[in-house]
């Protein structure tokens, strides 16, 4: 099975957690037979890059190199995002089946791919903006509140870390609990978990997809 | 049976929706290109009353919401905005099941969501710049001024090609963003001849603006320093104590109000009327009924109102800013005067206003090259057969939307 994960970080560009949980969650996934592929952010390290292991990085720079806020940063960004992914999805014959988008930043590509090729995503939320800007309502924190909102809607899965994380996605929201699994990061069935949350999110049992990896 | 190309424009603006002369331009052309064998569709922003969906002679326009929520500030709302628009395209070009063959992009309003179609449906681009950043602000001051010429630059360098209305904008784009010259096609804005054959009252019309023996000296543009309204009010007291005439101004800006003190300092106040806002229709009877069109500006893209003044056959008196040396040619099709100096805008209004004769021959001259050079149906030919070129070049490469297993995926 082939799975696209996007994510703003992705080592060797470590800026908080979400760089070594998307690598740490990557590498297993290789492991258990599927074809991965990691579309991030680098403005200087940009291309693909093959590991020895399977997983293929691809690092696109933000075409537009000025901004006044994080926000502004993402939006432009998010059009290079979306031209690796395509580029990916066009160079497999269209055969990608799920993509993984991580945090606010990754929802605005995960959207448009879905829409243009009916590839059904997982949001995977690691937070959100009102605990980063505890009580803050500027149109800047709007934004980014409507972009997650937005997520939770078009997403297949939304996945989480905690229960408490799906309570709060649950009142801030209004997420329907069933729309969201969470699976904590410390458990032993950890990627198994997760491998089950990608299964209901396209829909088909995994044997198949076991099968689609050998292929 | 030959299939008939679909292209599909990308603009913030379109009528009713009109803020600047992006709308009259998408408007214009667009229809002028369906009257070709295209498949014309705009995508653009909402607007109280006008439909989500109509078709306009020939031409399909859509209507996607704006971004409702509070903005940060202008840019941001422009790039949540894009979102909008990019879902509609998507859906458009999936409805004419993928046979959008061109999509054209108006200024870095739509950068995002053109670019991003381009890609996810790997749809050739062009981009149509208006005009940039840079020239707005004459340089750029302050990082959001920069994160727009940025924007800007890279629209530009994600087009197959770019078009821009006169040789000096291609010239501007050329060193802003560097893009190579070759790949700039100058192609200059029309005006539309019809909006100027209204049957109306002329004594009647005019008596609003200017009596009867007072000429009617006109400026239309937005009170803003580079359109040189300032450079106008100093030469009027020099005007005025050769000819007795009226200083019609229509258009806003921040500059209003500081016009007006100065005209009051210079004793011009009952010479001077300033209209505000006017509707397109009323705008068009005013170049009709004036006696000379001044366009004083200090940095100009194009110059639709010096065409506008020519297409009314009214005499044009202009600076050589920017795309107005292309279109006025001084003692030909009108009368060029320096920049920024008011002793020079006031000799060239005395010439026109002075020597009927002369004022006539510029003004046939005009209105001749106007319907040559200046009429969409020649304008859209122009732009169709960028279309062909772009398509051509396309049609021979391998970056189509087919899904080819043993290709490599590019970086």
């Amino acid at each position: 099975m082939r799975v696209l994960i996007i994510a703003w970080e992705f080592p060797p560009k470590i800026v908080g957690e979400l760089a070594l949980y998307v690598s740490r969650v990557a590498a297993q996934l290789v492991r258990k037979n599927f074809d991965v592929y990691v579309v991030t952010h680098d403005d200087y390290r940009t291309g693909l890059d093959q590991r020895q292991d399977g997983l293929k990085v691809f690092r696109v720079a933000n075409p537009v190199k000025t901004h006044i806020s994080v926000l502004t940063w993402d939006l432009t960004l998010a059009a290079e995002f979306e031209r690796a992914s395509s580029d990916i999805i066009y160079s497999t014959a269209r055969t990608v089946s799920l993509i993984d988008a991580h945090e606010w930043l990754c929802v605005i590509p995960a959207i448009a791919l879905k829409k243009a090729f009916d590839i059904p995503f997982v949001y995977s939320v690691h937070s959100i903006e009102d605990q980063r800007s505890r009580g803050a309502t500027s149109p800047f924190n709007l934004a980014i509140t409507n972009l997650e909102r937005l997520g939770c809607e078009e997403a297949e899965r939304v996945l989480v870390k905690s229960t408490e994380m799906r309570d709060e996605l649950k009142i801030r929201y209004g997420v329907s609990p069933n729309k969201i699994d969470v699976v904590q990061p410390s458990s032993d069935t950890w990627i198994d978990d997760i491998l089950k949350v990608y299964e209901k999110a396209i829909r088909a049992p995994l044997q198949d997809f076991w099968r689609l990896a050998e292929a | 049976m030959v299939q008939r190309r679909n292209i599909l424009m990308l603009s913030w603006e379109f009528p009713p929706r009109i803020v600047g002369g992006i709308a009259a331009h998408v408007h214009d052309l667009s229809r002028a290109l369906a009257q070709t064998d295209l498949d014309v569709h705009v995508i653009t922003l909402e607007f109280p009353g006008a439909e989500d969906y109509e078709e306009i002679e020939g031409v399909h326009v859509l209507r996607v919401d704006s971004y409702k929520y509070p903005s940060p500030d202008f840019a941001s709302w422009t790039f949540m905005m894009n979102l909008n628009l990019q879902a509609k395209g998507i859906e458009l070009i999936r409805s004419l099941k993928s046979n959008v063959d061109v999509i054209h992009a108006h200024d870095w309003l739509v950068a995002m969501a053109a670019v991003g179609l381009k890609h996810l449906l790997r749809v050739p681009l062009l981009a149509t710049i208006h005009s940039t950043e840079y020239g707005r602000r004459n340089g750029l001051h302050t990082d959001y001024q920069t994160m727009i010429h940025q924007t800007e630059s890279w629209l530009s360098h994600e087009a197959w090609r770019v078009i821009c209305c006169s040789d000096y904008m291609a010239s501007q784009v050329s060193w802003a963003f560097g893009v190579p010259r070759q790949n700039i096609e100058a192609i200059p804005n029309g005006v539309d001849l019809d909006k100027f054959r209204a049957n109306f009252d002329r004594e009647n019309f005019r008596k609003k603006f200017a009596s009867p023996d007072e000429k009617l000296v006109l400026f239309v543009g937005r009170l803003v320093y580079e359109k040189g309204a300032g450079v106008l009010i100093e030469a009027i007291p020099k005007v005025l104590s050769n000819v007795d005439a009226k200083f019609v101004c229509v258009g806003e800006g921040y500059m209003k109000d500081v016009l007006i003190s100065r005209a009051h300092h210079l004793g011009i106040t009952h010479k001077i009327y300033f209209t505000g806002f006017l509707d397109d229709p009323t705008v068009k009877l005013l170049y009709r009924v004036a006696d000379v069109c001044v366009v004083p500006s200090l940095y100009e893209p194009f110059g639709i109102v010096a065409l506008e003044g020519m297409a009314a056959r009214t005499p044009v008196v202009t600076t050589n800013a920017g795309g107005l040396s292309e279109i006025v040619e001084h003692n030909k099709t009108g009368v060029r005067v320096y920049l920024n100096d008011p002793d020079s805008l006031a000799w060239g209004i005395l010439r026109v206003l002075s020597d009927k004769k002369y004022a006539e021959r510029l003004t046939q001259n005009a209105y001749k090259k106007v319907v040559e050079v200046y009429n969409w149906n020649r304008i859209a030919e122009r732009t169709k057969s960028v279309y062909e070129r772009i398509l051509h070049e396309y049609e021979k490469g391998s970056w189509k939307p087919v899904s080819t297993q043993s290709s490599k995926p590019t970086s």
